[in-house]
């Protein structure tokens, strides 16, 4: 009997988990994308990209690592970016 | 505080001029007290009061003082610091080069023009002083500066903006999901959606409000705006250039100095197309600028060197 | 699972890496249209339902400001998920009974809801994603379960066999009115997520992405596709079940078209020559499947209508959402495809990208493409571009197996063969279509419009097939990064 309870439980678990994950699915890409640009923006002396005033980039910079982590895992699919945002969207 | 800046190509004579000011203008107001810095790479400041200066501030008089700011030392420092301080909390991106990023920044436009600002923001935490005089690096620098706070304030507004509408997601996720963590090596962090407790957007707030009030007081009447210039074709270009960018950033320009003059009774013949383009040039000048005074200081046949020469071009040429 | 080996990357991407750049152009151009055909056929179902049935229409609409308080409840509130969900799914149930009790949105002309529903795209798909998309996916997901599960138990509790034929004849009149033989016509009429080309565009680049390794990505593959395959299953079986009782229902209609109900329901070749017409009467193919869900649900004592109203608002839903992420996706692929402009003029690009700009023309290049025809007519050509990429995704992977995976002869026939006869089937049956049902069509405008369409397709088919050809033939890759 326990464990048939702690199964039910396992499920509702799971279900809520789940559901939580579907109401917050596409804006949390939504994040991760404007995440990417802030990094973008800041950081893309590398890339060539106009960048702010240094003063700017000098004064974040001790707090930018996550942004960081996140732009290098992206970086490799920049010139993918139509199956990027396809992806974010599951059309059947 | 009052600030002066004194602007000009290289051998206009703008050190000697700005050094001479200063020793005028503190002899005619005791009660206040001055310091006149150098903000150029190549210093002069030192030869023009014929005393060695550094990056310490040296008293000259009862109510002067000088000193030659080391940007370079200044620019080191401060990667430096800031160098230790992430090699720490970027431990774990490792495949991210902090080292070669640094070597990007250090050389990357607007660097110096960055260390100019932070130590021009520096002289004006002294209150022990009245007014500023500085002598400024190549005029390309010295424009770019001067607008740099209005620059910089586009660019905060633009990134506080996005910054938001970050926090402005996570904090909808955190409704949802609770708290957002993110792994970075083996540490866990706790994002925030919370304007006041997210790092970079008390960052950036803080640093738009600097750069707002030094724009407004590069605005303001505050802040006097000198060009030395000297009666050549080139320079009068170049003097309208200044002024051009300088008003689009709505930074007016006080004086003109029209400096090396030439004046002579009979001229000799070589100097003689010198003079003519002298004479068109002036003239040229005071039709195409307006509303700037412009104040002629003739070609002496010494620069005056020591303070008290200083003070006496300073009664002679600059006090009106 | 080429792409997975290819690091996760999508097939337009992949296939640009094995052919040639121009490739991956193409491909964004042949994206670009289906997706129109996808706004356009999708304006074309939610009005067949709309039009024939107000309550669903009423029940749509209603949804949509359900939707929008869910969002503001789940994200800007304090509230807890669990209540901000419930009061979510109440309101949803209430939308349903008002849709149903009282259905107030009476809106019959077709062109007044392609209008309405053309600057309604425009603008849901330029709303940051939480005000209506996000909110509108998770409530979904509740009417899907809810429906997999009622028509589960209602299909067990009214099933009393089937009284369709399981097989009328071989050239059924199904597409555009035209008599259509099951091969090559069948993938323009199916166009079924278990073989779908628009996944290998969002798969590809994404599920592969996050899977861990090989065989999840199987195991992913399986589940979705059991799901889909239920949900065809219960579509199928409702219809089957109940389709002659709707089609009993709408005697009246019937006898307006000049359909004798009583040859429909006994001769197999009757109801194949008539069943479009017929089913245009009551809605279209998604109108039967609502009634007849409706009828199913009686089973458990749910009034018909109201089964009806529900059935309708999961296709509406689903549609709605599909329609302004489709032009979301449009507008994007728009501005890729006209990224090469920059170099010319910096302004042009910025106003022909720019988000309003590219929304109302894909939604004005859909409208030019529903506005004279139901869906039906449109509904083959979004499916053979489905299916088109689909092929054309299996002839990537074939290469993919050939060239980087360097696999013996033997095994790069086994990919190679089955996709071929995909492609053939599919460019057969779009070329059928363009020759017979494409001058059929009654409107000049919307002839040409179509016929122009699917022969830019065709085009765009022969050079993507040109670029594969030569791909074929180079030699074996350099080993892609695993990952």
């Amino acid at each position: 009997m326990k464990k048939l309870f702690d199964l039910l439980k396992k499920i509702f678990k799971g279900l809520d988990i789940g559901l939580r994950e579907v109401s917050t699915s596409l804006i949390e890409k939504e994040l991760e994308e404007t995440e990417n640009v802030f990094a973008l923006l800041t950081m893309g002396a590398f890339a060539g990209i106009p960048s702010p005033p240094t003063g700017i980039i000098l004064r974040i910079l001790p707090y930018m690592q996550r942004e960081i982590y996140v732009m290098i895992a992206r970086s490799k699919n920049i010139d993918d970016a139509l199956a990027e945002i396809v992806g974010i969207f599951s059309i059947e | 505080m009052d600030i002066y800046f004194f602007l000009g190509k290289g051998g206009t004579g703008k050190t000697t001029i700005s050094a001479s000011f200063s020793v005028g203008l503190s002899h005619y107001n005791k009660d206040s007290n001055f310091l006149i810095a150098s903000l150029d790479p190549a210093h002069n400041l030192g030869d023009a009061f014929n005393i060695e200066l550094s990056n310490k501030i040296k008293k000259l008089t009862e109510n002067l003082s000088a000193i030659e700011v080391d940007l370079e030392k200044m620019i080191k420092e401060y990667l430096n610091d800031l160098s230790t301080n992430l090699k720490y909390t970027y431990k774990y991106l490792t495949s991210f080069n902090l080292d070669k990023y640094f070597d990007v920044l250090r050389y990357s436009p607007g660097i110096e023009e960055n260390a100019v600002l932070e130590s021009i923001k520096k002289f004006l935490k002294m209150n022990e002083f009245d007014a500023l005089i500085f002598d400024t690096p190549p005029t390309g620098i010295t424009t770019r500066v001067l607008a740099l706070p209005k620059l910089t304030l586009i660019w905060t507004k633009r990134l506080m903006d996005i910054r938001r509408k970050i926090l402005d997601r996570r904090k909808m996720i955190e409704n949802v999901k609770g708290k957002t963590e993110a792994i970075i090596g083996d540490e866990v962090i706790t994002l925030t959606a919370d304007e006041k407790e997210d790092q970079i957007m008390i960052e950036l707030v803080n640093y738009s409000k600097e750069m707002e009030d030094l724009m407004k007081l590069f605005q303001s009447d505050l802040t006097k705006i000198n060009i030395v210039t000297m009666p050549e074709d080139l320079a009068l270009f170049e003097t309208k250039r200044i002024i051009e960018s300088l008003n689009k950033f709505n930074i007016k320009v006080n004086k003109i100095y029209l400096n090396k003059y030439l004046i002579f009774d009979n001229p000799p013949e070589v100097i003689e197309g010198k003079i003519i383009e002298q004479d068109r040039v002036i003239e040229k000048m005071r039709e195409e600028i307006k509303n700037i005074s412009i104040k002629d200081i003739p070609l002496l046949s010494q620069s005056p060197r020591g303070i008290e020469d200083l003070l006496k071009f300073y009664d002679n040429y600059i006090l009106e | 699972m080429a792409s997975v080996r290819y690091d996760g990357k999508s097939i337009q991407w992949v296939s640009g890496k094995l052919m040639s750049a121009r490739t991956k152009y193409t491909f964004e151009i042949f994206i670009y249209f289906t997706l129109l055909l996808i706004i356009a056929a999708f304006m074309g179902v939610f009005t067949g339902l709309a039009t024939t049935n107000a309550s669903i229409g009423t029940a749509s609409v209603l949804f949509i400001i359900v939707a929008l308080i869910e969002g503001v409840l789940l994200y800007r509130t304090k509230l807890s998920f669990t209540v901000s969900s419930i009061i979510g799914v109440i309101l949803l149930v209430l939308s349903i009974y008002i849709g149903y009790a009282f259905p107030f949105i009476k809106i019959t002309n077709a062109h007044t809801w392609y209008i309405v529903l053309a600057i309604y795209s425009v603008f849901a798909s330029s709303l940051p994603v939480w005000i209506l998309l996000q909110p509108r996916d998770y409530l979904n997901a509740y009417i899907l379960w809810a429906g997999l599960i009622l028509g589960l138990v209602a299909a067990i509790f009214a099933f009393k066999g089937f009284n369709w034929p399981t097989f009328t004849i071989f050239s059924a009149v199904t597409v555009g009115g035209k008599p259509s033989p099951f091969w090559p016509t069948v993938p323009l009429v199916i166009a079924c997520g278990a073989l779908s080309g628009f996944h290998s565009l969002v798969a590809t680049g994404t599920t592969s992405k996050q899977l861990d390794n090989e065989l999840s990505g199987l195991f992913i593959g399986y589940g979705s596709m059991f799901t889909e395959g239920f949900l065809a299953t219960l579509v199928i079986t409702s219809i089957a079940a109940f389709g002659m009782q709707v089609f009993q229902g709408a005697a009246g209609k019937l006898t307006d078209l000049k359909i004798d109900l009583n040859l429909l329901m006994t001769d197999k070749t009757y109801l194949a020559n008539k069943y479009a017409a017929a089913s245009n009467s009551v809605g279209g193919a998604v109108g039967i499947f609502t009634k007849s869900f409706g009828k199913m649900s009686t089973s458990v004592g749910l009034p018909e209508n109201i089964g009806t109203t529900f059935a309708g608002l999961w296709v509406s839903a689903f549609v709605l959402t599909t329609l302004d992420t489709a032009v979301r996706l449009a507008r994007y692929a728009w501005s890729e495809i006209w990224e090469p402009i920059k170099k010319v003029s910096e302004g042009f690009y910025k106003f022909i990208a720019n988000l309003w700009v590219a929304s109302i023309i894909a939604d004005g290049l859909a409208l030019l493409l529903i506005w004279w025809g139901s869906y039906n007519i449109l509904w083959p050509g979004f499916a053979g571009a489905n299916q088109l990429l689909a092929a054309i995704a299996m002839i990537t992977a074939a290469i993919w197996v050939k060239r980087v995976q360097k696999a013996k002869p033997s095994w790069q026939m086994a990919v190679l063969i089955p996709a071929l006869f995909l492609w053939i089937t599919v460019t057969i049956g779009l070329i059928w279509y363009l020759f017979v049902v494409v001058p059929g069509i009654a409107v000049a405008f919307n002839k040409y419009m179509l016929g122009g369409f699917t022969v830019i397709m065709l085009i765009l088919n022969f050079i993507l097939v040109g670029d594969f050809i030569s791909g074929w033939r180079k030699g074996p890759l350099p080993e892609a990064e695993g990952k």
